[in-house]
């Protein structure tokens, strides 16, 4: 045979080879679908037919051995290339079948013989097995109807002729039902039953001292001879005390299970290897393609062993698991498997929950029709252990104990390792699995996913923590091996990153041996010009904690979607927005002038670029006008704008280059069953699981694929905190119990107050507007998220400036929490806002949003501190001194002895509290383990980033050379001063200046040189990277005479700077 | 503390109060124009999506037809008041008079908040609006049109609702109305270019080619753009320009002293009017902050962006050389301002003149309507031309001849219309 040549000739070439083995399939299925002819014939027929599925079949010759005969073609001999499967009939080999090349032929990366041929082997031995089995359950069958013809059964009950039967042809499983009859007999107590059991016992113990102690003991008996009369005894016994349907309904279950017994043994002994589980687990399949009716119990504990082995040990994840996973799923994942030799690895959380929910939804959609069709795509898993065979391969065996150093080390070496692991090679037969994945999915773009066991874990909700690569998968098979292998290194590489390591450090999860499997997942999608993409993607909540309306239930659920890829939608963006809806009230929409949606709408979209072979971000305006016309569905995706208002897409099709159009997802909302599948999914598997789910989903335009389903895990700073009680009343400044969202805000020292009687009573537009731009002020004053805004009404307004205080998101933006009040007038409680104005801008900084109703019942407002607290609003802002009945600024420390205000939020109960407590270190809330309490950016924070700022600044103080600069005096304020700083808080100096412009630019200079060093050190420490860590002010005498600038912060009553020695000591 | 709370209605009577004042009107009058004419509050019953009931709370408010039927919006907003309602039908009042188009001042509005309502929860809103006062409304008696909250789809449902109940064909029962479905053209550039009809008729009495003009506008929103490009039809030159930048949360201002390329400006702006500051800076614009507007060196300010923008703190800094300020936006000057703007002899275009061209292309929008029959856009814009031209005309020779500030002037002219008007039927 020629060489194949060019691509094609390889492609014409493997197709070719898979159509011979399909006919020589089909020839063998031929000759063993005549049960009458006699096994030689058969087996001769086989030798025959096989040589025609293989790639060279001239010199091809098959030997059959079946029951210590071997069977071969004239011309045969015996030689070294060869490859062979035994023949196996219930748990025992009967023969063997092998192939040999007579001759030496070419070898490919697999070896002389194909991996397709080697499965094509075992598939004919399994399937010569099941004949064989077959021929001799048929000659029992025979002997019963021959039985039934002398009309015996009358006298007889059917079960005894079974047994009958049994005994003459299969004498050990004859016993072992009589052994089981007999247990079972003694379970219902009866007292003969105990008499057989002590005789049995004995005599099954004297043989096994047979076994063991060998000749040194005499045998007292022959113990078959016992054990038939024993058994004999047994059947009568039952005869006399069970129903003889039961009998024979027991005996049938027996004989079923024992078809299983092969798979049993291989699932539950520890010792077994993959690759062995996973060779049993397909020949029961193949020998019983049509699905085996396993009692009940016995079908469950398949199922567990597998999960178990398999995919995950979490016992939580197992009960539901076993409910709806068949043997039958397995076999198509386990066929899909990447694993060392000797593998025991697992799947991990990510793959786990995957295979769970799409078998939940199967199961389901007959009952739920909306459910029928969704789709997974196309996975390839690499186990666990794979990981560490890796490592073990490029002796990079002592990288695991990275963990255990310094956070700033592991951060400095990252870069390194990555690029260790990515230069390391995979062992070969992980090359080899790799390859076969890569065939099966063709060119098709892939992401590499990691699938830890951490994940498993609920609790420590692992994502985004661990990477996921895009591959475009273009070019040659080497070019998408490389790639491909490239990306699953740097996804391994990724465990040793600092944040998981940090992240696991904190939660106590450092000693917790990781292990990672991934997911080689085709990306859902189609090619549209140069890119690939799904038309949309997006992720959807069980849960929604972000309710935009009161009419929104917590169950009714969240759904973030985006065109392209999900990647938008997973993430929270700063400066783009996904469209959100609630599945459960798809008519209520977050954004509802034309101008609002327009401005809330996805404006970009990520694709993978094949041409460039790389993930991007376009922008969608773009994206749309250069190839809208070829993505499918897209007529689904948008609106058409029209001057006040939004327009269906007209059905002659749009004009993307002549029409302003928006992406809103209406058509697809509202005239498909787009919601209705989204909302039936998340309702089925958080029933199924019984815990809220989160997903993630893509469309091509056509079908709906499922991409992940985990419990959902709120991000860390949305997780329900804790709610204190038995606090004293005085200890509170306000509570809620409506529309609360999770959240917890541990360290705010400032409060501003808008005082909702003296707003109602100001009197001029203008002072009404002026409110808003004095809380702008504030807004860029007060340290960052760690003050709040509370305020009457509806912050944001664009209407009637009386319903609430006029302010833009750039003069809120800073806040921790943005409050509404509605404070009952007469019997009438005005409606608030939720934040729609803003709304999507708060959800993507994870500003919190509460709304308060001080005049409910059992609803606590302290109001008098608010009112009687100092008002430092013109020490702030002396210009709005006219506004200070109405504006309160509340420094929390300096009016309640060093306390500062801690919210907490849980949606659960549908609680919050504002608490005035001590600043961490004492907090009020012991935090369970296990049961993270504090926001994602607190769990970082820990005393010493304030101490180490302010060393520094000490620091920085005693280097300065004060008449070199012109410095007469240095203070240091803010976050450093007051002990609240975070790992990405600058340290705010001032600095009283009298030199020339010449000592400026060098003082200025000399601080950048600071600023940029400890920017690198925090780096270090901390992994948050500025563009410097000083923040130098200069104030001339001027300043500090008319107190303008930051001068006011010098000797001020609350907040004040604080005097830094200059010079060597 | 004995403070009254700020009241939009009150505001409206003062200041009507002081135009009274100027036009010396008698007792009668005034107590007629100082209260609406008729107010309708009603209950609109609407079955809910989740199969509840929801009674909403409606208004209409007709503060006075003397001149023809009412005309004004329909408001959607969770806290609207009777007495919002009521100031911004006076406010309707005096801007049609201003135009001197046959038409009243009316406003309406529904307490309801659009966040909380599907779709179809707010077309049964529109149609129980209609369904309670469709006798009360119409193109002969008082013609709503989109608002807060409200867009042309919210009309077309009130239109189909009206046309089931007559059923006749009115499409002049309201106005707003997509093109094609009874919208008239022009309706885009009508504010942006009616300011500048404006200012060209002001210049022409300055004796100002406008040619040699150079101007500073605010905002890059619908009016601004195309105030822009009308005035540069005119020969004159935009210098600067300040826009919203939504990413950055942040106004800023672009300026280039040979005068902005208002295509090029548009190829790099999204759909808010925000520029592209990296591509601004690329094509030789100087970035400046967003006040920055203000103090240009040039003849005439343009203030299209939103309420409250020139005020005591930064009226200062209007430069020596500014001879005109046209205000596009609703507002856009603050009281304390507009005095020392008075004092400086600044001529002004007030935002009740100067913007005016929107309500005049509604009334358009109506006149084709009953006569089913519709213009092409120039005759439109033709026609829009006329109307704001002799409104203008009107306003200043009133200015001139009784020395007064402009913005006085047009409300003189607007109430003595309206008052004229109420005379002339022997109502008072």
């Amino acid at each position: 045979m020629d060489k194949p040549h060019t691509e094609l000739d390889k492609l014409l070439h493997s197709l070719h080879e898979r159509a011979k083995e399909l006919n020589c399939l089909y020839q063998i299925e031929e000759i063993l679908r005549d049960y009458e002819s006699d096994i030689e014939d058969i087996i001769f027929g086989i030798i025959k037919a096989v040589p025609a599925g293989w790639q060279y079949p001239e010199v091809c010759r098959c030997r059959i051995t079946y029951e210590k005969r071997q069977f071969y073609p004239p011309e045969f001999s015996e030689t070294e290339w060869t490859i062979a499967s035994d023949i196996r009939v219930l748990d025992s080999v009967l023969g063997k079948i092998e192939i040999f090349y007579i001759k030496e032929m070419p070898e490919t990366e697999f070896g002389m013989f194909l991996p397709e041929e080697i499965h094509l082997l075992e598939t004919i031995a399994d399937r010569l097995g099941s004949y064989i089995q077959h021929q001799s359950l048929s000659r029992i069958r025979q002997d019963l109807e021959r039985a039934k013809d002398k009309k015996q059964i009358q006298q007889r009950a059917e079960w005894e002729f079974v047994v009958d039967l049994l005994e003459r042809t299969d004498q050990e499983f004859y016993f072992k039902i009589a052994r089981k009859l007999l247990n079972m007999l003694c379970r219902s107590g009866i007292s003969e039953a105990n008499t057989l059991i002590k005789r049995l016992g004995s005599d099954f113990s004297s043989e096994i001292r047979a076994g063991v102690l060998g000749e040194n003991q005499p045998q007292s008996k022959d113990p078959n001879v016992d054990l038939v009369l024993l058994s004999r005894e047994i059947l009568k016994l039952a005869s006399e005390h069970m129903r003889s349907s039961e009998i024979l309904g027991h005996v049938q279950d027996w004989m079923q299970e024992e078809r299983a017994s092969f798979l049993i043994k291989a699932i539950s002994n520890p010792a077994s290897s993959l690759a062995e589980i996973i060779s049993a687990v397909r020949r029961f399949v193949h020998m019983s393609p049509e699905k085996i009716d396993l009692p009940d119990f016995v079908r469950k504990g398949i199922r567990v062993s597998l999960l178990h082995r398999t995919i995950s040990d979490d016992l939580n994840y197992i009960r539901h698991a076993k409910e709806y996973i068949d043997l039958y799923e397995f076999h198509k994942l386990l066929s899909k498997l990447i694993y060392p030799s000797n593998s025991r690895g697992r799947l991990g959380g990510k793959s786990a929950g995957l295979f769970l929910a799409s078998a939940i939804l199967k199961d389901h959609s007959d009952e739920k029709p909306v459910l029928k069709g969704i789709k997974t795509p196309k996975t390839w898993y690499v186990t666990s252990d794979a990981q560490l065979n890796f490592m073990h391969y490029n002796n990079l065996d002592e990288i695991p104990d990275q963990k255990y150093k310094d956070i700033a080390q592991i951060r400095q070496e990252y870069p390194h390792i990555i690029q260790l692991f990515k230069n390391s090679n995979f062992p070969p037969e992980m090359v080899q699995g790799i390859a076969m994945a890569l065939d099966d999915f063709g060119d098709k773009p892939l992401v590499v996913r990691s699938s830890s066991l951490l994940e498993d874990r609920s609790g420590s909700a692992f994502s985004g923590k661990y990477k996921s690569l895009f591959v475009a998968n273009q070019g040659t098979k080497a070019q998408r091996m490389n790639a491909l292998m490239d990306a699953i290194a740097e996804v391994y590489s990724s465990t040793f990153g600092p944040d998981p390591i940090e992240y696991r450090a904190e939660r106590g999860l450092l000693d917790f041996y990781e292990e990672m499997s991934i997911m080689i997942q085709e990306v859902v999608g189609s090619r549209v010009g140069k890119y690939f993409l799904p038309s949309y993607a997006g992720v959807a909540f069980s849960n929604n904690e972000f309710r935009w309306s009161p009419r929104i239930n917590r169950e009714d659920g969240l759904l973030r979607i985006v065109p392209g890829l999900g990647t938008r939608a997973v993430d929270r963006l700063s400066d783009d927005y996904p469209v959100l809806l609630a599945p459960g009230q798809p008519g209520l929409h977050v954004n509802v002038t034309a101008d609002e949606i327009m401005r809330y709408s996805p404006q970009k979209i990520d694709v993978i670029n094949l041409e460039e072979n790389r993930f991007e971000t376009l922008d969608v305006v773009d994206f749309l006008k250069e190839c809208g016309d070829d993505l499918p569905a897209v007529e689904k995706m948008i609106s058409l704008v029209r001057l006040d208002h939004l327009q269906k897409p007209p059905l002659m099709g749009v004009d993307f280059n002549a029409d302003p159009f928006v992406i809103t997802f209406r058509p697809l909302i509202e005239e498909t069953n787009f919601v209705e599948r989204i909302y039936s999914v998340l309702e089925t598997l958080q029933t199924a699981m019984e815990t809220p789910v989160d997903i993630e989903f893509a469309s091509d335009g056509k079908d709906f694929y499922l991409l992940q389903c985990r419990p959902q895990n709120a991000l860390p700073g949305d997780r329900p905190a804790p709610i204190p009680v038995d606090l004293p009343d005085s200890a509170y400044l306000f509570t809620a119990d409506r529309y609360v969202s999770n959240g917890s805000v541990p360290e705010i020292t400032h409060v501003v107050y808008i005082e909702p009687e003296a707003y109602g009573e100001l009197e001029s537009l203008k002072d009404l507007h002026d409110v808003g731009r004095a809380v702008g002020e504030l807004n860029k004053l007060l340290p960052k998220r760690q003050f709040i805004l509370m305020g009457p009404g509806r912050w944001g307004s664009r209407g009637d400036i009386k319903l609430g205080v006029n302010v833009t998101y750039s003069e809120i933006n800073n806040t921790a929490v943005l409050i509404e009040i509605a404070r009952r007038t007469g019997k009438y409680l005005p409606d608030l806002s939720f934040g729609t104005h803003f709304f999507q801008d708060l959800v993507e900084a994870s500003i919190r949003y509460l709304p308060l109703y001080p005049d409910e019942p059992g609803i606590k407002f302290n109001e008098s501190f608010l009112l009687n607290s100092d008002n430092i609003l013109t020490e702030l802002l002396p210009h709005y001194k006219h506004l200070e009945k109405a504006i309160r600024v509340i420094d929390v420390p300096a009016n309640t002895h060093g306390k500062v205000l801690k919210v907490f939020m849980n949606a659960d109960l549908d609680q919050a509290v504002g608490v005035l407590s001590q600043p961490s270190g004492q907090p009020i809330v012991k935090p369970e383990l296990h049961k993270p309490l504090f926001h994602h950016e607190e769990e970082k924070q820990s005393p010493d980033h304030w101490q180490w700022r302010l060393a520094m600044a000490e620091r920085i103080a005693r280097n300065i050379n004060p008449d070199e600069f012109g410095v007469e005096a240095m203070w240091v304020f803010g976050s450093t001063k007051n002990g609240t700083a975070g790992p990405s808080s600058d340290i705010d100096l001032l600095l009283r200046f009298r030199g020339n412009d010449e000592q400026k630019k060098s003082l200025l200079q000399w601080m950048k040189g600071w600023s940029l060093c400890l920017d690198e050190l925090n780096y270090l420490r901390t992994g948050y990277r500025s563009s410097g860590l000083l923040d130098v002010h200069l104030l001339t005498d001027d300043d500090i005479a008319n107190q303008t600038s930051f001068a006011i912060k010098i000797g001020a009553i609350t907040d004040s700077a604080r005097e830094l020695p200059m010079g060597p000591e | 503390m004995a403070t009254k709370a700020f009241n939009a209605f009150e505001m409206a009577q003062t200041q009507f109060d002081h135009t009274a004042d100027q036009l010396s009107l008698d007792q009668a009058t005034r107590d007629l124009l100082r209260f609406p004419l008729r107010e309708y509050t009603i209950s609109i019953p609407v079955r809910m999506d989740n199969g509840s009931f929801h009674v909403f709370r409606g208004f209409r408010v007709q503060h006075n037809d003397a001149r023809g039927p009412g005309k004004g919006g329909i408001r959607f907003h969770p806290m609207e008041t009777l007495d919002t309602v009521r100031a911004l039908s006076m406010w309707m009042t005096w801007k049609c008079g201003v135009v001197d188009i046959p038409l009243g001042g009316s406003k309406g509005g529904v307490i309801c908040d659009p966040h909380n309502l599907s779709m179809r929860e707010q077309e049964q809103i529109c149609r129980g609006w209609i369904r309670q006062i469709a006798g009360e409304v119409g193109p002969l008696q008082d013609v709503p049109a989109p608002d807060v909250m409200t867009n042309a789809q919210h009309m077309l449902w009130m239109l189909d609702e009206y046309e089931t109940i007559t059923r006749k064909k009115y499409p002049g029962m309201i106005t707003g109305k997509p093109v094609g479905m009874g919208g008239s053209l022009g309706r885009t550039e009508a504010t942006g270019f009616g300011v500048i009809f404006t200012v060209r008729e002001a210049l022409r009495e300055m004796n100002i080619k406008p040619a040699n003009t150079t101007a500073s506008v605010q905002g890059f929103g619908n009016v601004a753009q195309y105030a822009i490009r009308l005035y540069n039809q005119l020969g004159g030159k935009v210098v600067a320009v300040a826009y919203w930048d939504q990413k950055d949360q942040i106004a800023r201002t672009v300026r280039k002293s040979e005068g902005v390329n208002l295509d090029e400006l548009l190829g790099i702006t999204d759909r808010f009017g925000g520029i592209e500051k990296d591509k601004a800076t690329g094509l030789g614009y100087e970035i400046l902050d967003g006040e920055a507007w203000i103090e240009q060196e040039v003849d005439i300010l343009i203030p299209a962006a939103m309420e409250n923008q020139i005020t005591a703190e930064n009226v200062g800094r209007i430069s020596k050389k500014v001879k005109l300020i046209a205000e596009g936006a609703n507002g856009p000057t603050t009281p304390e301002a507009d005095k020392v703007i008075a004092e400086r002899g600044i001529f002004v275009l007030p935002d009740l003149l100067a913007n005016a061209g929107g309500v005049t292309c509604s009334y358009f929008e109506q006149v084709q309507c009953n006569m089913n029959y519709f213009w092409e856009k120039d005759e439109v814009l033709g026609k829009l031309d006329v109307k704001m031209t002799s409104a203008y005309l009107g306003v200043s020779e009133l200015a001139r001849k009784r020395k007064l500030y402009m913005r006085d002037a047009a409300y003189v002219i607007s109430v003595s219309r309206v008052a004229q008007a109420c005379h002339d039927r022997g109502w008072v």
